[in-house]
């Protein structure tokens, strides 16, 4: 079985963040590049199927991402991953959620799978919209938010998560899926497996081998960014030490009701 | 863009408040775009939803009771919500920012070639041309955008962010017929209860969340729960909190959790990482109480009350359970 992780490059998530005035994107030199979160719980969630399925069950990176994220890449590979595709191309530059989910589910179909894996949301543009868009533009079936993923006799059953609980779905390979952090802990990597991941196979795809017939990137972007401002700022709080319950109780008490919260 | 189309989440015929605050917002769009104000409502209890919704300006409640809608995931929806759109024409497409809302979201953007703009809170039409407020990366930035090349435009609505009123003169409710020749294969086998639901996290007004300072499972449903009551709120949390198992990721609040704006959130025994702490910055005002002076939460709470937990809780709940029975 192929499955497939698509992993999203993100700023670090721990850094501050500025916006570049002129091109009205994201800065990205001087802050660490780091794998989205999430998505290395898709990969611990497709390392898990791959040790239980076993045979020749295989999986593949993928990623939309400009060629200098290939040293993040192959952290991914150290955890497990058996090969990289990188989506890289100067014309991806100033896609929205559209054109990512676009171009990337015409890479997918290039590449071949069984299961495709995601995260459930990017740290930095967080839509949460690729995955089912995806499953559209594969026309596939689609699960999101699942927090325990199965495959047994060539089926796909999964928990999904709800507000209050989860749903148990069954359906047909080949799907989308993406994750919930339930999936568990991702694995870290082993000196064996970074030493390992340094002769794992990296393919770098341009947009030319996609033979798209719409724009894409910047001028196939659907979107479009006005303006960006740094949001109020929060003044520090204002502290009280409580010698015990009831003083503590009230000093709480006596603020909502000036706040007319209660 | 002309008109306005609302995808009404619920279960069973109970829906959220921000239904009526999407449906509150699409009027007063449509009205500034000069289209109308449309909504879905799919799946079973999708009539009785609609009752609710006629005290709201909408024109059009579409509706359909297939249970189809219920048996199998996704699908059937965007079918029927493509259909929707596809007859009405070039529409603002608002579902709400839930998981739910995003995924019919995402995968109305493949089906319409739409574009897309997530956790929008506030929208404005200014020389016809719709521009989208959203707070983006955890708060760090507050964007004005526009959609441009496409026909349908998709907005997720924060919970929470605009208001619903109700008026109008009583929409028109329509059957919406079946899409024909569609086939359906994620089959949802069971529905698994962890958690009351009764009121959705993201858009309670009042938050009360417990971090690893609560020590265990326990105080969270005797000390957290009846104070959340107290105040008309619910129960949220970190992620030390949920990955210690003592509380569903659901109620995790944070980076990889949910975003919540509520008018007041209540932070106890929380250190206030920077990952939390973009999960719940833009809240109305922040109550913290820690037995440290010292953590985080101070940079950026309203109020910051230094003592024990475990002592304070039970005689705040008290003294707000007193106030509320003085006042019935
Ligand atoms: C601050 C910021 C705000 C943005 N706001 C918007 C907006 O409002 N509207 C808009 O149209 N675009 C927006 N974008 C652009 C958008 O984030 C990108 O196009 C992005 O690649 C796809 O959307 P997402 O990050 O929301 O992904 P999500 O849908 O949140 O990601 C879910 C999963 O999809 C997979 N995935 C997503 N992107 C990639 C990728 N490039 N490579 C591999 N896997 C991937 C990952 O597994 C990920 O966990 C924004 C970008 C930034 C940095
Ligand atoms: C990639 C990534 C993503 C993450 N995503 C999230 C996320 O989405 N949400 C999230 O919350 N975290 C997230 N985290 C974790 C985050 O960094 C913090 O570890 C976490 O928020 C800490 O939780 P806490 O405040 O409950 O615990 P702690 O930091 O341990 O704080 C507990 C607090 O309780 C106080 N306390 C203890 N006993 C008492 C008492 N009796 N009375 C009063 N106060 C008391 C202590 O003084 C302390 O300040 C993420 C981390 C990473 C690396």
């Amino acid at each position: 079985m192929k499955i497939v992780v698509t992993v999203k490059l993100v700023p670090d998530p721990n850094a501050e963040k500025r916006m570049d005035t002129a091109t009205k994107r994201l800065v990205r030199t001087g802050v660490d590049t780091v794998i989205n979160p999430y998505d290395e719980y898709a990969i611990e969630a497709a390392l898990q199927l791959k040790e239980k399925l076993g045979g020749d069950t295989t999986v593949t990176v993928f990623s939309m991402v400009p060629e200098t994220g290939k040293e993040t890449v192959r952290k991914a590979l150290a955890m497990g991953a058996d090969d990289a595709l990188m989506l890289s191309d100067a014309g991806l530059e100033g896609s929205d959620v559209w054109g990512t989910a676009y171009v990337m589910a015409q890479g997918l179909k290039k590449v071949g799978f069984d299961l495709v894996i995601c995260g459930g949301l990017s740290d930095d543009g967080s839509s949460g919209g690729v995955p089912g868009a995806l499953a559209e533009y594969l026309g596939v079936p689609g699960l999101t938010n699942a927090r325990h993923v199965e495959v047994a006799d060539g089926k796909l059953k999964c928990q999904r998560e709800t507000d209050n609980g989860y749903q148990v779905v069954s359906g047909p390979l080949p799907a989308v899926v993406s994750v919930t952090m339930a999936v568990g802990e991702p694995r870290y990597p082993s000196l064996k497996g970074i030493m390992g991941a340094k002769k794992k196979t990296i393919t770098v795809m341009p947009l030319s081998e996609l033979g798209l017939d719409r724009p894409v990137g910047n001028d196939g972007a659907k979107t479009e960014l006005l303006q960006f401002a740094p949001p109020p700022v929060r003044a520090k709080a204002h502290v009280v030490n409580a010698e015990d319950g009831p003083s503590g109780a009230k000093a709480i008490f006596d603020f909502l009701k000036e706040k007319k919260l209660v | 863009m002309q008109h306005v189309i609302v995808f009404v989440e619920h279960k069973a015929g109970h829906t959220r408040k921000v239904t009526f605050e999407m449906a509150t917002e699409a009027r007063t769009i449509a009205d500034a775009l000069g289209g109308k104000a449309h909504a879905v409502a799919l799946g079973t209890g999708a009539a009785a939803i609609a009752e609710q919704l006629k005290a709201y300006p909408l024109d059009t409640i579409h509706v359909s009771e297939d249970t189809d809608v219920d048996k199998f995931l996704l699908d059937p929806t965007v079918d029927y919500m493509e259909a929707v759109a596809k007859s009405t024409g070039s529409a603002l497409i608002i579902v709400p920012n839930t998981m739910l809302g995003r995924d019919v979201g995402g995968r109305l953007m493949a089906r319409l070639d739409a574009g897309f703009n997530a956790d929008v809170t506030d929208m404005k039409v200014e020389g016809g041309r719709l521009s989208i407020t959203a707070p983006k990366l955890g708060g760090a930035f507050i964007t004005t955008k526009a959609f441009k090349n496409c026909d349908f435009g998709i907005v997720t609505l924060r919970p929470n962010a605009f208001a619903a009123k109700a008026g109008g003169a009583g929409a028109q409710v329509v059957q919406i017929e079946k899409p024909a020749g569609k086939s359906y294969a994620m089959v949802v086998e069971s529905e698994v209860e962890e958690a009351s639901a009764e009121m959705g996290l993201e858009e309670a007004p009042v938050v009360v969340s417990g971090g690893r300072g609560l020590g265990g499972p326990e105080p969270f449903t005797t000390m957290l729960k009846p104070l959340a009551d107290a105040l008309g709120g619910t129960v949220g949390a970190t992620r030390a909190a949920a990955d210690a198992g003592w509380v569903p990721y659901s109620l995790q609040i944070g980076q990889t959790g949910k975003t919540v704006s509520p008018q007041l959130y209540i932070a106890i025994g929380i250190s206030g990482a920077i990952q939390h702490k973009v999960g719940m910055r833009t809240a109305g005002t922040i109550v913290a109480i820690n037995k440290d002076g010292t953590v985080p939460i101070g940079e950026f709470a309203d109020l910051l009350v230094v003592g024990d937990l475990f002592k304070i809780i039970p005689e705040l709940t008290k003294l707000i359970e007193a106030a509320k029975a003085a006042h019935a």
